[in-house]
């Protein structure tokens, strides 16, 4: 290295230095009385849990040690850990609500309803954020997410179409702009890729249907019904308008779809709703408007599902249990919020809406449900997302698909002793 | 060597192969046979999240004294295994025991039969991907790995360091990466369907069988041939110059050289190659979940992942892996026989 070039080197490290404690913005200064140790917290990695991770590293003090895991294997490493039969190797973990499900019912959160007594006028809690099951606190909730309704306003304004309420009114706007907006061959874009994604898509449209995914008072199955075989055969109108690759679309591709203004609408998760704005990957910044996802019939409910992300403690905890809550706190306060405003839809009363967040709102005030909580529910959605590509290929009748995963469903939900 | 001394060189790499290879087999198979669940209940919960408060009927685990929730094991022998295979009585050992649900119950047997069949097909047809993308790949892998090293050991030495850098590229890159870049080419608005579209062809990759099909070959092709490449190439630095020397003055055109000297020198390479390739390409995996998530074209090993996240079922997951040990001993085992037989000559 000669000379000049190491003296730049020594001063842009110097002004790094000197930048450094601004640029850490994340503070932590509530603390009351930590005990040393340390503390190992696990989520997934998006962008409002990568905010509030560096909130709670922040926290490392003294002889406190905060630490934050992002794995795409959070669901997976959550339920290792919260299931050992020693101390979990994680005091804490950021999960969303089909997790927090599973966990629940096997018993493996422990209850901070003491501690959110003890906190609630430092930290503001607010009730809305306090996820109950019978009276007791289980995990504090900081965002919510839900599908709704992607469209392009600018087309929808040209044409003189109504934004669509019903699903039915979903494909009559599609077959207009597909025969009137050239460059739209593809109006509809959603995630009908095989497994997970199609699997939620049609629990959109089941619930909206007015189906029960179970009989009554049981883990039996009662999906392979009525409003299964509706649902089944308006996904497969819809895949009229949309790409042959839709098999293959995920949330990325749907995404990508929009933003090269190649589909015109879809029901797609809130927490992609900025991206349509972001000036490095979108075609069609401001040109995109959020409603609630059409319902499946008219005067029903908004065919999607309402979803919260938050934190819980195992039972199986071994740091101080003070301490791991005031790291959390600490983490989803107002402060936290006011800083990532943008990032996501928070629970916080604080939160000032942008419009990326109203389609959520407008789906909630629709009516739309709650995703499930049972713990088999995940078995009989798994199941479902097999059959999906058999349905849409039109490989299988809608009737025999679900009886299909109905059965498959009883086998796994008796393996793991839901069915006796 | 005296049986106690050769015992003695041994004896740590046996231990060690033992401890991590034999045992973790022994135990996944030890799983497979096995079904534990935790105890259920039925209840009727209060639940309040941000969305408001409701009643939900659930099921809830039965805690033991200790806080800890009461599981039941038993032994199911091979069920697992005809299960994953689509074959057999089709009710596991659980649901066997149990007795007939109550209401609907004729309805089940028919849905059994049904999902049976779907079930087999379902584990056939990974089957037979996975083995039409293991064949398809290896002698492409084989091949374009040969000519590029016998292209790179023909270039001018000083070309052959940025040449080597650049072919080991797509074997560097993580396989899900590689995968995503890959499906970010042939996705709508990718690269090669705006290529084909500016000749007027209108191509969806992900659309039918075929292409889904052909894609992931293509990537496992691209992935591979690296490692062919670098192995058979260390293996032409060693092709004795003498033989080759003494071809030439017998008259043998480059051509004969090639395929009288240079080729049976490195037979074992490309045995070895095929050994390792075939071993990873029946458990492929990345291309599949990251360029089509599974449509038209399951795996075998893609099943196993999602008995694990889907059923969340580690025992029958266990059968499945033990299963794909298995077909991957199956496919060895000619080639294994060879080299043997060839070292017993030896």
């Amino acid at each position: 290295m000669n000379r000049p070039t190491l003296r730049r080197a020594v001063l842009a490290s110097a002004t790094l230095l000197a930048l450094a404690p601004a640029l850490s913005l994340a503070k932590c200064e509530k603390l009351s009385q930590p005990k040393a140790g340390e503390i190992n917290i696990v989520g997934n990695s998006f962008p409002a849990l990568q905010h509030i991770a560096k909130e709670m590293e922040s926290c490392s003090q003294g002889g406190l040690k905060v630490q934050f895991k992002m794995t795409p294997r959070a669901r997976e490493e959550t339920e290792q850990a919260f299931a050992s039969a020693g101390r979990s190797p994680f005091d804490a973990a950021v999960v969303s609500m089909g997790v927090f499900a599973n966990l629940d019912s096997r018993g493996q959160i422990q209850p901070m309803t003491d501690l959110v007594d003890k906190y609630r006028a430092k930290y503001k809690l607010e009730d809305s954020m306090l996820v109950r099951v019978n009276g007791q606190v289980m995990a504090v909730a900081f965002m919510q997410n839900a599908q709704n309704l992607f469209y392009r306003k600018d087309l929808f304004d040209k044409h003189g179409l109504k934004v669509p309420t019903t699903y039915a009114e979903m494909l009559a706007t599609a077959k207009t702009l597909k025969e009137k907006e050239p460059g739209i061959e593809f109006p509809i874009a959603q995630t009908f890729a095989k497994g997970w994604d199609s699997a939620t898509e049609f629990a959109n449209l089941f619930a909206g249907f007015g189906g029960r995914f179970f009989k009554p008072g049981s883990a039996q199955p009662d999906f392979n019904s009525d409003a299964g075989v509706k649902a089944f055969e308006t996904m497969k109108a819809m895949t009229a308008y949309m790409t042959p690759n839709f098999l293959a679309s995920n949330s990325d591709d749907v995404m990508n779809q929009f933003q090269q203004g190649k589909a015109a609408m879809g029901v797609l998760w809130a927490s992609r709703a900025s991206r349509m704005d972001d000036p490095a990957a979108s075609k069609i910044v401001g040109k995109m408007a959020f409603a609630a996802a059409p319902a499946a019939v008219a005067g029903g409910p908004s065919a999607t599902h309402l979803w919260w992300d938050g934190v819980v403690m195992p039972k199986n905890l071994g740091a101080d249990r003070d301490t791991v809550f005031q790291v959390l706190m600490e983490a989803l306060d107002e402060e936290t919020v006011a800083r990532g405003n943008d990032l996501t839809i928070w629970v916080r009363s604080s939160y000032k809406p942008t419009r990326f967040g109203t389609g959520v709102a407008a789906s909630a005030k629709a009516g739309a449900p709650i995703w499930p909580s049972q713990p088999f529910f995940s078995l009989a959605h798994g199941e479902i997302g097999k059959v999906i590509p058999d349905v849409l290929t039109g490989a299988m009748s809608p009737k025999a698909a679900l009886d299909a995963a109905a059965a498959a469903y009883v086998k796994a939900a008796t393996d793991k002793g839901f069915i006796k | 060597m005296k049986i106690a001394s050769f015992a003695r060189f041994v004896a740590p790499s046996a231990a060690l192969m033992l401890l991590l290879m034999a045992l973790p087999l022994a135990m996944t198979f030890y799983l497979s046979v096995r079904n534990c669940a935790l105890q259920m209940e039925m209840v009727t919960v209060s639940e309040s999240t941000p969305f408001g408060t409701r009643e939900v009927t659930t099921q809830r685990a039965v805690l033991g004294p200790d806080g800890r929730a009461l599981t039941t094991c038993r032994f199911v022998g091979l069920d697992y295994f005809r299960t994953v295979l689509g074959l057999g009585s089709g009710a596991s050992a659980a649901s066997a025991a149990a007795p007939p649900e109550a209401s609907g119950a004729g309805a089940v047997p028919d849905n059994a039969a049904q999902a049976r069949q779907q079930r087999s097909t379902e584990f056939i047809g990974a089957l037979r991907f996975t083995l039409l993308y293991t064949f398809a790949t290896t002698p492409f892998v084989l091949l374009i790995g040969f000519v590029l090293a016998l292209a790179v050991h023909h270039v001018s030495r000083r070309w052959q360091g940025p040449y080597i850098s650049a072919t080991l590229l797509p074997f560097i890159i993580t396989p899900v990466v590689g995968a995503l870049a890959i499906k970010w080419l042939f996705r709508d608005n990718g690269f090669v369907p705006y290529l084909l579209s500016q000749f007027g062809i209108s191509m969806f990759w992900m659309a039918q069988a075929w292409s889904a099909q052909l894609l992931i070959i293509l990537y496992g092709i691209w992935h591979v041939v690296p490692f062919a490449f670098i192995v058979l190439y260390a293996g032409l630095q060693s092709v004795p110059q003498d033989s080759l020397e003494a071809a030439r003055i017998d008259g043998a055109s480059a051509w004969q050289r090639l395929i009288y000297v240079t080729i049976p020198h490195l037979a074992p390479l490309f045995v070895f190659v095929t050994l390792i390739h075939l071993m990873d390409a029946y458990r492929v995996f990345e291309p599949v979940v990251v360029l089509t998530q599974g449509a038209f074209t399951t795996s075998v090993q893609v099943l196993t992942y999602y008995t694990l996240l889907d059923e969340q079922n580690p025992y029958k997951a266990s059968a499945a892996a033990v299963l794909t040990t298995a077909g991957i001993a199956v496919l060895l085992l000619p080639l294994l026989i060879k080299t043997w037989k060839e070292h017993r000559r030896g």
